[in-house]
Protein backbone atom coordinates (compact mmCIF):
# COMPACT_ATOMS: atom_id res chain seq x y z
CA UNK A 1 0.00 0.00 0.00
CA UNK A 2 2.76 2.52 0.83
CA UNK A 3 4.76 1.59 -2.19
CA UNK A 4 1.53 2.46 -4.53
CA UNK A 5 1.13 6.05 -2.83
CA UNK A 6 4.64 6.65 -3.56
CA UNK A 7 4.27 5.66 -6.91
CA UNK A 8 1.07 7.87 -7.30
CA UNK A 9 2.95 11.01 -5.76
CA UNK A 10 6.19 10.48 -7.48
CA UNK A 11 3.91 10.21 -11.23
CA UNK A 12 2.31 13.22 -9.88
CA UNK A 13 5.63 14.99 -9.34
CA UNK A 14 6.24 13.81 -12.59
CA UNK A 15 3.18 15.07 -13.94
CA UNK A 16 3.19 18.47 -12.45
CA UNK A 17 6.75 18.87 -13.64
CA UNK A 18 5.87 18.09 -17.48
CA UNK A 19 2.56 20.27 -17.28
CA UNK A 20 5.10 22.88 -15.70
CA UNK A 21 7.05 22.22 -18.68
CA UNK A 22 4.93 22.58 -21.35
CA UNK A 23 2.81 25.49 -20.25
CA UNK A 24 6.29 27.57 -20.26
CA UNK A 25 6.11 30.22 -22.40
CA UNK A 26 7.92 29.12 -25.68
CA UNK A 27 9.68 32.24 -27.56
CA UNK A 28 10.63 31.47 -31.06
CA UNK A 29 13.83 32.88 -32.49
CA UNK A 30 13.83 36.50 -33.34
CA UNK A 31 16.90 36.11 -35.60
CA UNK A 32 14.44 36.71 -38.58
CA UNK A 33 13.96 40.24 -37.79
CA UNK A 34 16.61 41.85 -35.94
CA UNK A 35 19.07 42.58 -38.97
CA UNK A 36 15.76 44.35 -40.94
CA UNK A 37 15.14 48.10 -41.37
CA UNK A 38 11.57 49.16 -40.78
CA UNK A 39 10.05 50.60 -43.55
CA UNK A 40 7.28 53.58 -41.52
CA UNK A 41 5.42 54.03 -44.14
CA UNK A 42 4.95 50.62 -45.03
CA UNK A 43 4.44 49.75 -41.67
CA UNK A 44 1.26 51.83 -41.85
CA UNK A 45 0.02 49.40 -44.17
CA UNK A 46 0.59 46.90 -42.06
CA UNK A 47 -1.28 48.89 -39.26
CA UNK A 48 -4.16 49.65 -40.93
CA UNK A 49 -4.70 45.56 -42.39
CA UNK A 50 -4.24 44.53 -38.67
CA UNK A 51 -6.90 47.05 -37.74
CA UNK A 52 -4.43 47.49 -33.86
CA UNK A 53 -6.40 50.66 -33.21
CA UNK A 54 -9.69 49.48 -33.39
CA UNK A 55 -9.00 47.81 -29.94
CA UNK A 56 -5.97 49.50 -28.48
CA UNK A 57 -7.30 53.41 -29.02
CA UNK A 58 -9.11 54.64 -26.37
CA UNK A 59 -12.81 54.26 -25.72
CA UNK A 60 -14.87 56.13 -27.61
CA UNK A 61 -11.73 57.98 -29.37
CA UNK A 62 -12.84 60.04 -32.80
CA UNK A 63 -10.48 61.36 -35.59
CA UNK A 64 -6.65 61.68 -35.25
CA UNK A 65 -7.35 60.69 -32.02
CA UNK A 66 -7.81 57.07 -33.20
CA UNK A 67 -4.00 56.61 -33.36
CA UNK A 68 -3.11 57.57 -29.95
CA UNK A 69 -3.21 53.86 -28.74
CA UNK A 70 -3.63 54.83 -25.03
CA UNK A 71 -5.71 51.28 -24.72
CA UNK A 72 -8.32 50.93 -22.04
CA UNK A 73 -11.22 49.63 -24.05
CA UNK A 74 -13.31 46.81 -22.53
CA UNK A 75 -13.86 43.06 -23.81
CA UNK A 76 -16.19 41.24 -22.20
CA UNK A 77 -15.69 37.86 -22.54
CA UNK A 78 -17.36 34.43 -20.78
CA UNK A 79 -13.83 33.97 -19.11
CA UNK A 80 -13.77 37.54 -17.94
CA UNK A 81 -13.24 41.54 -18.93
CA UNK A 82 -10.61 42.17 -20.66
CA UNK A 83 -8.84 46.08 -20.95
CA UNK A 84 -6.53 46.83 -24.37
CA UNK A 85 -3.42 47.67 -22.64
CA UNK A 86 -1.33 51.28 -23.99
CA UNK A 87 0.40 50.06 -27.05
CA UNK A 88 1.67 53.82 -27.71
CA UNK A 89 5.19 55.08 -27.96
CA UNK A 90 5.06 55.98 -24.81
CA UNK A 91 8.63 54.59 -23.16
CA UNK A 92 7.04 53.60 -19.92
CA UNK A 93 3.44 53.57 -20.23
CA UNK A 94 3.28 52.41 -24.12
CA UNK A 95 5.77 50.63 -25.80
CA UNK A 96 8.32 52.69 -26.87
CA UNK A 97 11.02 51.56 -25.21
CA UNK A 98 10.39 47.58 -26.53
CA UNK A 99 13.30 45.71 -28.86
CA UNK A 100 12.17 44.53 -31.84
CA UNK A 101 12.61 41.09 -30.22
CA UNK A 102 9.89 42.04 -27.27
CA UNK A 103 7.94 43.40 -29.89
CA UNK A 104 8.10 40.17 -32.01
CA UNK A 105 7.64 37.93 -29.13
CA UNK A 106 4.21 40.24 -28.34
CA UNK A 107 2.94 40.10 -31.24
CA UNK A 108 3.80 36.43 -32.66
CA UNK A 109 4.43 34.35 -29.70
CA UNK A 110 1.72 36.24 -27.25
CA UNK A 111 4.18 36.95 -25.11
CA UNK A 112 4.81 40.06 -22.37
CA UNK A 113 7.97 41.57 -21.38
CA UNK A 114 7.90 39.98 -18.45
CA UNK A 115 7.74 36.41 -20.23
CA UNK A 116 4.03 35.75 -19.12
CA UNK A 117 1.54 34.53 -21.93
CA UNK A 118 -1.16 37.07 -23.19
CA UNK A 119 -4.43 36.44 -22.78
CA UNK A 120 -5.71 35.19 -26.38
CA UNK A 121 -8.11 38.77 -26.46
CA UNK A 122 -5.52 39.68 -28.52
CA UNK A 123 -5.04 37.69 -31.83
CA UNK A 124 -1.22 36.77 -31.86
CA UNK A 125 -2.63 33.17 -33.35
CA UNK A 126 -3.40 35.11 -36.20
CA UNK A 127 -0.55 37.40 -35.84
CA UNK A 128 1.78 34.49 -35.46
CA UNK A 129 1.64 34.18 -39.22
CA UNK A 130 3.08 37.89 -40.14
CA UNK A 131 6.09 38.54 -42.52
CA UNK A 132 9.60 39.30 -40.66
CA UNK A 133 9.37 42.85 -42.59
CA UNK A 134 5.85 43.70 -42.11
CA UNK A 135 6.31 43.04 -38.29
CA UNK A 136 9.29 45.53 -38.49
CA UNK A 137 7.77 48.05 -40.69
CA UNK A 138 4.70 47.76 -38.42
CA UNK A 139 7.05 48.69 -35.19
CA UNK A 140 8.38 51.42 -37.31
CA UNK A 141 4.90 52.71 -37.62
CA UNK A 142 4.06 52.54 -34.15
CA UNK A 143 7.10 54.16 -32.96
CA UNK A 144 5.63 57.35 -34.83
CA UNK A 145 2.71 57.50 -33.33
CA UNK A 146 1.76 60.10 -30.53
CA UNK A 147 2.40 58.85 -27.06
CA UNK A 148 0.15 58.14 -23.57
CA UNK A 149 1.18 58.28 -20.43
CA UNK A 150 -2.57 56.40 -19.39
CA UNK A 151 -1.47 53.55 -17.36
CA UNK A 152 -2.77 50.03 -18.15
CA UNK A 153 -5.78 48.91 -16.74
CA UNK A 154 -5.36 45.47 -14.95
CA UNK A 155 -7.96 42.95 -16.84
CA UNK A 156 -10.84 41.49 -14.88
CA UNK A 157 -10.60 37.92 -14.61
CA UNK A 158 -11.86 35.62 -11.95
CA UNK A 159 -10.20 32.13 -11.19
CA UNK A 160 -8.98 29.93 -12.57
CA UNK A 161 -8.98 32.11 -16.10
CA UNK A 162 -6.28 34.36 -13.87
CA UNK A 163 -3.17 32.59 -13.65
CA UNK A 164 -1.48 33.17 -17.01
CA UNK A 165 0.41 29.82 -16.93
CA UNK A 166 -2.51 27.63 -17.73
CA UNK A 167 -2.80 29.96 -21.15
CA UNK A 168 0.77 27.74 -22.05
CA UNK A 169 -2.15 25.06 -22.25
CA UNK A 170 -4.39 26.63 -24.37
CA UNK A 171 -1.50 27.57 -26.52
CA UNK A 172 -0.93 24.16 -27.30
CA UNK A 173 -4.62 23.47 -28.07
CA UNK A 174 -5.30 26.36 -30.46
CA UNK A 175 -1.94 27.72 -31.19
CA UNK A 176 0.26 26.84 -34.08
CA UNK A 177 1.10 29.06 -37.02
CA UNK A 178 -0.56 27.04 -39.76
CA UNK A 179 -3.31 28.52 -42.46
CA UNK A 180 -6.96 27.33 -42.22
CA UNK A 181 -7.39 27.09 -45.49
CA UNK A 182 -4.97 25.35 -47.52
CA UNK A 183 -4.31 23.51 -51.10
CA UNK A 184 -4.05 24.81 -54.64
CA UNK A 185 -4.69 28.44 -54.59
CA UNK A 186 -4.60 31.24 -56.78
CA UNK A 187 -1.95 34.02 -56.30
CA UNK A 188 -4.82 36.62 -55.37
CA UNK A 189 -6.26 34.20 -52.60
CA UNK A 190 -3.01 33.74 -51.31
CA UNK A 191 -2.64 37.06 -50.47
CA UNK A 192 -6.07 37.36 -49.35
CA UNK A 193 -5.55 34.44 -46.89
CA UNK A 194 -2.45 36.39 -45.77
CA UNK A 195 -4.34 39.45 -44.76
CA UNK A 196 -7.75 37.94 -43.78
CA UNK A 197 -5.73 34.84 -41.60
CA UNK A 198 -2.59 36.56 -40.45
CA UNK A 199 -3.24 40.47 -40.42
CA UNK A 200 -7.17 41.22 -40.28
CA UNK A 201 -7.53 38.31 -38.05
CA UNK A 202 -11.59 37.94 -39.16
CA UNK A 203 -11.69 34.87 -37.69
CA UNK A 204 -11.43 36.09 -34.38
CA UNK A 205 -15.02 37.10 -34.14
CA UNK A 206 -16.46 35.41 -37.25
CA UNK A 207 -15.15 31.61 -36.17
CA UNK A 208 -17.46 30.24 -33.43
CA UNK A 209 -15.22 29.16 -30.19
CA UNK A 210 -15.16 26.13 -28.25
CA UNK A 211 -15.76 26.07 -24.78
CA UNK A 212 -12.24 26.79 -23.79
CA UNK A 213 -12.44 30.04 -26.54
CA UNK A 214 -10.60 28.27 -29.13
CA UNK A 215 -11.21 28.67 -32.89
CA UNK A 216 -13.40 25.97 -34.24
CA UNK A 217 -11.64 25.67 -37.64
CA UNK A 218 -14.24 22.85 -38.96
CA UNK A 219 -16.83 26.16 -38.99
CA UNK A 220 -14.30 28.79 -40.25
CA UNK A 221 -15.93 32.35 -40.67
CA UNK A 222 -19.25 30.39 -39.71
CA UNK A 223 -20.58 32.52 -37.89
CA UNK A 224 -19.74 33.58 -33.95
CA UNK A 225 -21.05 35.44 -31.23
CA UNK A 226 -19.34 37.81 -29.31
CA UNK A 227 -19.49 40.77 -26.31
CA UNK A 228 -20.04 37.41 -23.36
CA UNK A 229 -22.83 36.46 -26.15
CA UNK A 230 -24.51 39.67 -26.55
CA UNK A 231 -23.98 40.35 -30.37
CA UNK A 232 -24.21 38.27 -33.12
CA UNK A 233 -21.46 37.83 -35.78
CA UNK A 234 -23.07 36.53 -39.52
CA UNK A 235 -21.76 33.21 -41.13
CA UNK A 236 -19.75 34.87 -44.13
CA UNK A 237 -18.93 31.65 -45.88
CA UNK A 238 -21.36 30.89 -48.95
CA UNK A 239 -23.33 28.61 -46.89
CA UNK A 240 -24.92 31.88 -45.30
CA UNK A 241 -23.95 34.76 -47.52
CA UNK A 242 -25.02 34.98 -50.93
CA UNK A 243 -23.71 38.59 -51.95
CA UNK A 244 -21.51 38.87 -55.07
CA UNK A 245 -17.98 40.18 -55.00
CA UNK A 246 -19.03 43.63 -55.68
CA UNK A 247 -21.29 43.36 -53.00
CA UNK A 248 -18.59 42.45 -50.62
CA UNK A 249 -16.48 44.66 -51.81
CA UNK A 250 -18.66 47.49 -51.82
CA UNK A 251 -19.41 46.25 -48.35
CA UNK A 252 -15.64 46.54 -47.00
CA UNK A 253 -15.29 49.92 -48.90
CA UNK A 254 -18.20 51.97 -47.64
CA UNK A 255 -20.00 49.50 -44.93
CA UNK A 256 -23.18 49.44 -47.27
CA UNK A 257 -25.05 46.37 -47.31
CA UNK A 258 -26.79 45.20 -51.00
CA UNK A 259 -29.63 46.78 -49.21
CA UNK A 260 -27.83 50.08 -48.68
CA UNK A 261 -28.36 49.40 -44.70
CA UNK A 262 -25.48 50.36 -42.38
CA UNK A 263 -24.79 48.12 -39.74
CA UNK A 264 -22.27 49.53 -37.37
CA UNK A 265 -20.72 47.69 -34.63
CA UNK A 266 -16.92 46.61 -34.48
CA UNK A 267 -17.01 46.01 -38.25
CA UNK A 268 -17.62 49.80 -38.58
CA UNK A 269 -14.21 50.26 -37.52
CA UNK A 270 -12.75 47.28 -39.76
CA UNK A 271 -14.53 49.10 -42.68
CA UNK A 272 -12.89 52.23 -41.78
CA UNK A 273 -9.35 50.06 -41.37
CA UNK A 274 -10.44 48.74 -45.17
CA UNK A 275 -10.69 52.16 -46.74
CA UNK A 276 -6.90 52.66 -45.86
CA UNK A 277 -5.78 49.20 -48.05
CA UNK A 278 -4.99 49.38 -51.68
CA UNK A 279 -7.92 48.49 -53.54
CA UNK A 280 -6.12 45.21 -54.55
CA UNK A 281 -6.12 44.16 -51.72
CA UNK A 282 -9.29 44.44 -50.53
CA UNK A 283 -9.77 42.22 -53.89
CA UNK A 284 -7.82 39.82 -52.90
CA UNK A 285 -9.57 39.51 -49.35
CA UNK A 286 -13.37 38.97 -51.52
CA UNK A 287 -11.59 36.62 -53.18
CA UNK A 288 -10.45 34.62 -50.43
CA UNK A 289 -13.88 34.86 -48.59
CA UNK A 290 -15.36 33.35 -51.57
CA UNK A 291 -12.54 30.72 -51.62
CA UNK A 292 -13.27 29.43 -48.00
CA UNK A 293 -15.16 26.59 -47.54
CA UNK A 294 -19.30 26.96 -47.20
CA UNK A 295 -20.15 26.37 -43.70
CA UNK A 296 -24.28 25.94 -43.29
CA UNK B 1 -77.27 12.42 -29.23
CA UNK B 2 -73.75 12.13 -27.84
CA UNK B 3 -71.96 13.89 -30.89
CA UNK B 4 -74.52 16.60 -30.74
CA UNK B 5 -73.68 17.78 -27.16
CA UNK B 6 -69.92 17.00 -28.57
CA UNK B 7 -70.94 19.83 -31.12
CA UNK B 8 -72.18 22.35 -28.29
CA UNK B 9 -69.53 21.70 -26.29
CA UNK B 10 -67.24 22.67 -29.37
CA UNK B 11 -69.55 25.42 -30.41
CA UNK B 12 -69.35 26.94 -26.93
CA UNK B 13 -65.19 26.61 -26.92
CA UNK B 14 -64.62 28.01 -29.80
CA UNK B 15 -66.60 30.87 -29.36
CA UNK B 16 -64.75 31.13 -26.09
CA UNK B 17 -61.42 31.35 -27.75
CA UNK B 18 -62.97 33.97 -30.36
CA UNK B 19 -64.11 36.29 -27.41
CA UNK B 20 -60.93 35.82 -25.45
CA UNK B 21 -59.00 36.44 -28.81
CA UNK B 22 -60.91 39.84 -29.18
CA UNK B 23 -60.11 41.13 -25.42
CA UNK B 24 -56.53 40.19 -25.59
CA UNK B 25 -56.44 42.08 -29.32
CA UNK B 26 -58.30 45.13 -27.58
CA UNK B 27 -55.98 45.28 -24.56
CA UNK B 28 -52.75 44.85 -26.51
CA UNK B 29 -53.38 46.86 -29.98
CA UNK B 30 -49.94 48.49 -30.18
CA UNK B 31 -50.12 52.56 -29.53
CA UNK B 32 -46.77 52.62 -31.45
CA UNK B 33 -48.24 50.85 -34.45
CA UNK B 34 -48.33 53.97 -36.34
CA UNK B 35 -45.46 56.12 -35.39
CA UNK B 36 -42.79 53.07 -35.71
CA UNK B 37 -43.96 52.39 -39.42
CA UNK B 38 -43.91 56.20 -40.09
CA UNK B 39 -40.00 56.10 -38.55
CA UNK B 40 -39.23 52.87 -40.20
CA UNK B 41 -40.77 54.62 -43.54
CA UNK B 42 -38.15 57.26 -43.32
CA UNK B 43 -35.44 55.26 -43.39
CA UNK B 44 -36.54 53.18 -46.18
CA UNK B 45 -36.83 56.07 -48.20
CA UNK B 46 -33.53 57.13 -47.06
CA UNK B 47 -31.92 53.85 -47.71
CA UNK B 48 -33.87 54.22 -51.03
CA UNK B 49 -31.80 56.99 -52.30
CA UNK B 50 -28.57 56.15 -50.61
CA UNK B 51 -29.19 53.27 -53.07
CA UNK B 52 -29.33 55.54 -55.96
CA UNK B 53 -26.15 56.54 -54.91
CA UNK B 54 -24.48 53.64 -53.89
CA UNK B 55 -25.27 52.24 -57.35
CA UNK B 56 -22.98 54.67 -59.18
CA UNK B 57 -20.11 53.95 -56.28
CA UNK B 58 -20.49 50.22 -57.22
CA UNK B 59 -20.81 50.91 -61.03
CA UNK B 60 -24.41 49.01 -61.10
CA UNK B 61 -25.06 52.71 -63.05
CA UNK B 62 -23.03 55.41 -64.14
CA UNK B 63 -22.14 58.26 -62.54
CA UNK B 64 -24.98 60.95 -63.45
CA UNK B 65 -23.94 64.27 -60.56
CA UNK B 66 -27.70 65.66 -61.35
CA UNK B 67 -29.37 62.22 -60.16
CA UNK B 68 -26.51 61.63 -57.79
CA UNK B 69 -27.21 65.36 -56.12
CA UNK B 70 -30.82 65.12 -56.22
CA UNK B 71 -30.44 61.68 -54.24
CA UNK B 72 -28.47 63.49 -51.68
CA UNK B 73 -30.91 66.29 -51.17
CA UNK B 74 -33.64 64.11 -50.27
CA UNK B 75 -30.95 62.50 -47.74
CA UNK B 76 -30.58 65.81 -46.04
CA UNK B 77 -34.24 66.28 -46.24
CA UNK B 78 -35.37 63.39 -44.46
CA UNK B 79 -32.11 63.35 -42.19
CA UNK B 80 -33.49 67.40 -41.13
CA UNK B 81 -37.40 65.59 -40.15
CA UNK B 82 -36.00 62.71 -38.09
CA UNK B 83 -35.98 64.00 -34.22
CA UNK B 84 -37.23 62.52 -30.77
CA UNK B 85 -40.81 62.84 -31.93
CA UNK B 86 -40.87 59.87 -34.64
CA UNK B 87 -39.28 57.89 -30.76
CA UNK B 88 -41.91 59.25 -28.21
CA UNK B 89 -41.02 57.10 -24.95
CA UNK B 90 -41.63 53.86 -24.76
CA UNK B 91 -41.85 53.02 -29.17
CA UNK B 92 -39.21 50.20 -27.66
CA UNK B 93 -38.77 46.99 -28.98
CA UNK B 94 -40.40 44.27 -27.07
CA UNK B 95 -43.61 46.95 -26.41
CA UNK B 96 -44.28 47.77 -30.19
CA UNK B 97 -44.62 44.75 -32.62
CA UNK B 98 -42.54 45.81 -34.98
CA UNK B 99 -39.78 48.29 -33.27
CA UNK B 100 -35.84 47.32 -33.11
CA UNK B 101 -35.17 50.75 -30.78
CA UNK B 102 -33.27 49.75 -27.98
CA UNK B 103 -34.63 51.12 -24.16
CA UNK B 104 -31.21 52.76 -24.51
CA UNK B 105 -32.28 55.24 -26.73
CA UNK B 106 -34.47 56.71 -23.75
CA UNK B 107 -31.62 56.50 -21.73
CA UNK B 108 -29.35 58.75 -23.66
CA UNK B 109 -31.49 61.18 -25.69
CA UNK B 110 -29.03 64.09 -25.81
CA UNK B 111 -26.21 61.23 -27.32
CA UNK B 112 -28.97 59.76 -29.95
CA UNK B 113 -29.36 63.73 -30.55
CA UNK B 114 -25.66 64.51 -31.20
CA UNK B 115 -25.76 61.24 -33.52
CA UNK B 116 -28.53 62.89 -35.50
CA UNK B 117 -26.43 66.04 -35.64
CA UNK B 118 -23.31 63.62 -36.99
CA UNK B 119 -25.93 62.38 -39.49
CA UNK B 120 -27.26 65.58 -40.31
CA UNK B 121 -23.64 66.89 -40.83
CA UNK B 122 -22.72 63.84 -43.09
CA UNK B 123 -25.66 64.41 -45.24
CA UNK B 124 -25.24 67.91 -46.21
CA UNK B 125 -21.38 67.05 -46.83
CA UNK B 126 -22.47 63.95 -48.98
CA UNK B 127 -25.03 67.10 -51.01
CA UNK B 128 -22.07 68.61 -52.07
CA UNK B 129 -19.63 65.53 -52.80
CA UNK B 130 -22.33 64.00 -54.73
CA UNK B 131 -22.35 66.61 -57.42
CA UNK B 132 -18.78 66.45 -57.63
CA UNK B 133 -16.98 63.39 -58.85
CA UNK B 134 -17.50 59.24 -58.19
CA UNK B 135 -14.69 59.40 -55.62
CA UNK B 136 -15.68 62.89 -53.56
CA UNK B 137 -19.26 60.60 -53.85
CA UNK B 138 -18.10 57.27 -52.86
CA UNK B 139 -16.51 59.08 -49.37
CA UNK B 140 -19.34 61.00 -49.04
CA UNK B 141 -21.52 57.83 -48.60
CA UNK B 142 -18.95 56.29 -46.33
CA UNK B 143 -18.85 58.91 -43.88
CA UNK B 144 -22.86 59.15 -44.63
CA UNK B 145 -22.04 55.06 -43.71
CA UNK B 146 -20.41 55.78 -40.66
CA UNK B 147 -23.01 58.19 -39.08
CA UNK B 148 -26.18 55.62 -39.62
CA UNK B 149 -23.54 53.05 -38.47
CA UNK B 150 -23.02 54.48 -35.42
CA UNK B 151 -26.70 55.40 -34.36
CA UNK B 152 -28.04 51.61 -35.29
CA UNK B 153 -24.97 49.90 -33.09
CA UNK B 154 -26.06 52.30 -30.22
CA UNK B 155 -29.70 51.81 -30.41
CA UNK B 156 -30.73 49.48 -32.91
CA UNK B 157 -31.25 45.69 -31.81
CA UNK B 158 -29.40 43.11 -33.82
CA UNK B 159 -31.65 42.18 -36.68
CA UNK B 160 -29.53 38.94 -37.00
Amino acid sequence: MGRIVRILIALAILGAGAGWYLTEPVMRSTADVELLTGDKAHGEAVFWASGCESCHMAPNAKGADQLVLAGGQAFPTAFGTFYAPNISSDPTAGIGGWSIATFSHAIRDGITPEGEHEYPAMPYVAYAKMEPQDLVDLKAFLDSLPASATPNKPHDVGFPFNIRRSLGGWKLLFGGTGYVLTGDLTDQVKRGRYLAEALAHCGECHTPRNAMGGLTKAAWLGGSVIDDGKSKVPNITSGKLDWSDKDIFTYLTTGATPEFDFAGGAMAHVVENMGHLPESDVQAIVAYIKAVPAVK
Amino acid sequence: MEIHMKKLKLLGLTTALVLAGVTVWAETADPFADIVETRHGLMMQMAADVGKMGAMVKGDAPYDAATAARAAANVVAIASVISLDQFPAGSEQGKSADSSAKPELWATPDDFLAKLGDLNTAAEALKTAAATNPDALKSGISALGKACGACHSAYRASQG
